[in-house]
């Protein structure tokens, strides 16, 4: 009987013929511009300008070589990985209770602080470039990684806090309520129940942190110069008097994709499973 | 806070929104907001209804300034006025 | 999870079965149930308050400051009053770019919603392949926003992209983004849909996923078609997921900067120059810090209020 039922509900979501066909060729589509640029970044600076041509001709691995080498260039690189995983534990960390207070409690304004989270997710950053130059210049974070993780926790801690809250209100409170009984004290249980309860959740909210701020520039740009500054804003650097150097430029576009296909890689099945829970 | 260039009427604004803050959380605390519906056709507590308000009454200053040159404390008054009755009857 | 159910039980598929089938849903939702009273919560919530306002009070009401003053330094500034509110919101200049970053966010939502929820639908669910598609599906994601200028600047081009390359001598049409406004407007929102749509797929992906089985055996027994099946028990129960798509697509096509700045540079002449372009440039280029104050939050307010709107709309339509 459960068997049959399985087999009628897969033959339910079996889907139309070409449905599978039409994403596997939006797929390909969309790899066309990534591929296009690591073809650019393995052909030396003259095939890219001189000619069209689909297959390149001549491969080199000079552009790598120069990114790896370079110390401007590897350095930013790095500059930008440890914000970014700064930033994103940073946020998980904060955003935590605030989710399970939203989650299982009602206190005074609970609802207008929610939006009110969010609306700085809505703030268009160039509203803080100014100000932002100068705070973190007063408060000595200026060009620090510190200073960039706090600075981007701007727009990731209230999407942080709407993930969570949607996951943990998912999870019904009786759980917390057995826990108590239990003499579970509520970090304690915080710790032990609850937060392996919602490890899926933890790593959508990574994931999503980890990509807003990975991604982000504008704001990185304005209160970094040299110590902390990430790997786009030296890509800036590849115009000069002399033309755009379009290999390195293509190299570091390839290099920066790969921390990112990483993470996807690894939470592709928490976010498989899904944000559907709760709220979200 | 050098930087933060303060004058006197920003200050003096952003001392009304905290006190006004305050104000409604102490309501709260001996009055809990009820939520109903009203003109607005959506169901709104009192705390809503100042947001609602408020954004509204910076959406008539906005337009004010845009359109007309008539002076601001006209557009001040419509803009409480707005408020209010958001607030009341909203 | 209660009005959900309402929602199938009363569209033509298959009522009983699927509200019988409700409990094995197995997501159970806290906020059905009175939540208990607590003020001490706030304890909780503290280091979200003051990291955020940290990172966006205090900035905001230096803005504010900025915006009824003349700076030309700290110590040597003029208070204006409503002076700059009244020049920005008066300038042509800014009236265009706000139309048109308003007909750009309209355009973006209209093209990513419909497509990401058809990749959703379209994509394999089971097997090897899922992993696979799910990564390059959210690869554009994760690509640093010049970056994704970068590869479209290159792949658009007409002479060494292979993009401008294809429409223009392949296809046979006449297509440069760097002098014709139109090519140029093209590139940037085709720019956007590859970037942005996975975002719309992956949402709607999970909410598909999240779906229990017993629905789908419902719809198969009543012989539903596979567009009924869609339209009254997939795209119900996507509401919540989708709520969410519109809202972070709609704030950040509105605030988009980066990618057409790397691309277009918001030409050309300024048919591609968006509000957050015209703002940096009177913010970061001509140091111009009031009226780019006022600027900054006569922006924050519409974004505010479209934001409200959908939020509102999305989230209590139906009850």
């Amino acid at each position: 009987m459960a068997g049959e039922q399985v087999a009628v509900a897969r033959r339910a979501r079996r889907q139309l013929p070409w449905a599978r066909a039409v994403f596997w060729l939006y797929a390909a589509t969309l790899m066309l511009p990534l591929l296009w640029m690591f073809g650019m970044s393995i052909r030396p600076n003259e095939d890219i300008l001189g000619s069209f041509s689909l297959i390149p001709q001549r491969t080199t691995l000079d552009n790598y070589r120069t990114f790896f080498t370079d110390p401007v260039w590897y350095s930013s690189y790095l500059n930008s990985i440890i914000y970014t995983s700064m930033n994103a534990v940073m946020s998980l960390i904060v955003a935590l209770p605030a989710a399970y207070a939203f989650s299982r409690f009602r206190f005074a304004g609970d609802k207008h602080l929610f939006f009110w989270l969010l609306t700085n997710r809505m703030a268009p950053p160039a509203v803080f470039l100014l100000p932002f130059f100068q705070i973190y210049q007063s408060v000595g974070l200026f060009d620090t990684h510190l200073g960039v993780a706090i600075a981007h926790m701007l727009f990731n801690v209230p999407l942080a806090v709407w993930i969570l809250e949607g996951f943990m209100s998912g999870i019904p409170r009786e759980i917390d309520e057995t826990a108590a009984i239990d003499g579970y004290s509520l970090p304690r249980f915080f710790l032990r129940i609850f937060l392996p309860m919602i490890r899926s959740a933890v790593g959508v909210t990574l994931f999503f942190c980890f990509m807003f701020s990975w991604v982000e520039l504008l704001i990185a740009r304005t209160i970094t110069s040299v110590n902390a500054k990430p790997i786009a804003a030296t890509m800036t650097r590849t115009v000069s008097a002399a033309g755009v150097d379009w290999g390195l430029l293509a190299t570091a576009g390839v290099l920066t994709i790969i921390p990112g296909a990483i993470v996807i890689w690894f939470v592709r099945n928490y976010v498989a499973k899904g944000f559907a829970l709760g709220r979200v | 806070m050098q930087w933060m260039v303060w004058t006197l009427p920003t200050a003096l604004v952003f001392i009304g929104l905290a006190l006004l803050l305050c104000g409604m959380a102490i309501w709260g605390h001996f009055s809990p907001p009820v939520a109903r519906r009203g003109f607005l056709r959506i169901e709104t507590d009192r705390g809503d209804r100042l947001y609602i308000g408020l954004i509204s009454a910076a959406v008539v200053l906005a337009g004010w300034i845009a359109v007309t040159d008539l002076s601001m404390w006209l557009a001040l008054a419509c803009a409480l006025l707005v408020t209010i009755v958001i607030g009341i009857w909203g | 999870m209660t009005e959900q159910s309402v929602t199938v039980a009363g569209s033509p598929v298959g009522g009983e079965i699927v509200t019988a089938a409700a409990p094995q849903d197995g997501t159970p939702d806290t906020r059905a149930s009175v939540k208990p009273k607590n003020n001490r919560a706030w304890f909780l919530v503290l280091p979200v308050v003051v990291s955020v306002a940290f990172t966006a009070v205090i900035p905001l009401m230096t803005v504010v400051n900025f915006s009824v003053q003349d700076i030309f330094s700290p110590d040597d500034r003029i208070f204006v009053g409503l002076e700059w509110f009244r020049s920005v919101s008066r300038d042509p200049e800014i009236r265009a770019a706000f139309v048109r970053t308003l007909l750009f966010s309209a355009q973006v939502l209209l093209l990513e919603i419909p497509l990401g929820v058809a990749l959703a639908v379209a994509m394999p669910r089971r097997g090897i392949w899922v992993s696979a598609a799910l990564v390059i599906v959210a690869l554009p994601l994760l690509i640093p926003w010049n970056v994704v200028g970068t590869i479209w600047q290159i792949f658009a081009r007409a002479d060494i992209g292979l993009g401008g390359w294809t429409i223009n001598n392949v296809l046979g049409i006449d297509f440069n983004y760097t002098l014709d406004s139109t090519d140029a407007w093209i590139t940037v929102l085709i720019m956007d849909v590859w970037h942005w749509t996975p975002l719309v797929a992956l949402l709607a992906y999970a909410g598909l996923r999240s779906i229990p089985d017993p629905y789908f055996q419902a719809a198969q027994i009543d012989g539903a078609s596979a567009w009924a099946t869609f339209r009254h028990i997939q795209l119900p129960r996507l509401r919540g997921v989708l709520t969410i798509a519109i809202l972070l697509r709609f704030m950040d096509s509105f605030m988009i900067y980066t990618e057409p700045f790397v691309v277009t540079g918001g030409g050309p002449g300024n048919a591609t120059s968006f509000l957050s372009i015209l703002l940096s440039k009177i913010a970061v280029g001509q140091f111009d810090l009031g009226p780019a104050g006022a600027f900054s939050l006569l922006y924050f307010l519409v974004v505010q209020i479209v934001s409200y709107v959908f939020f509102t709309v999305l989230t209590r339509a139906g009850r």
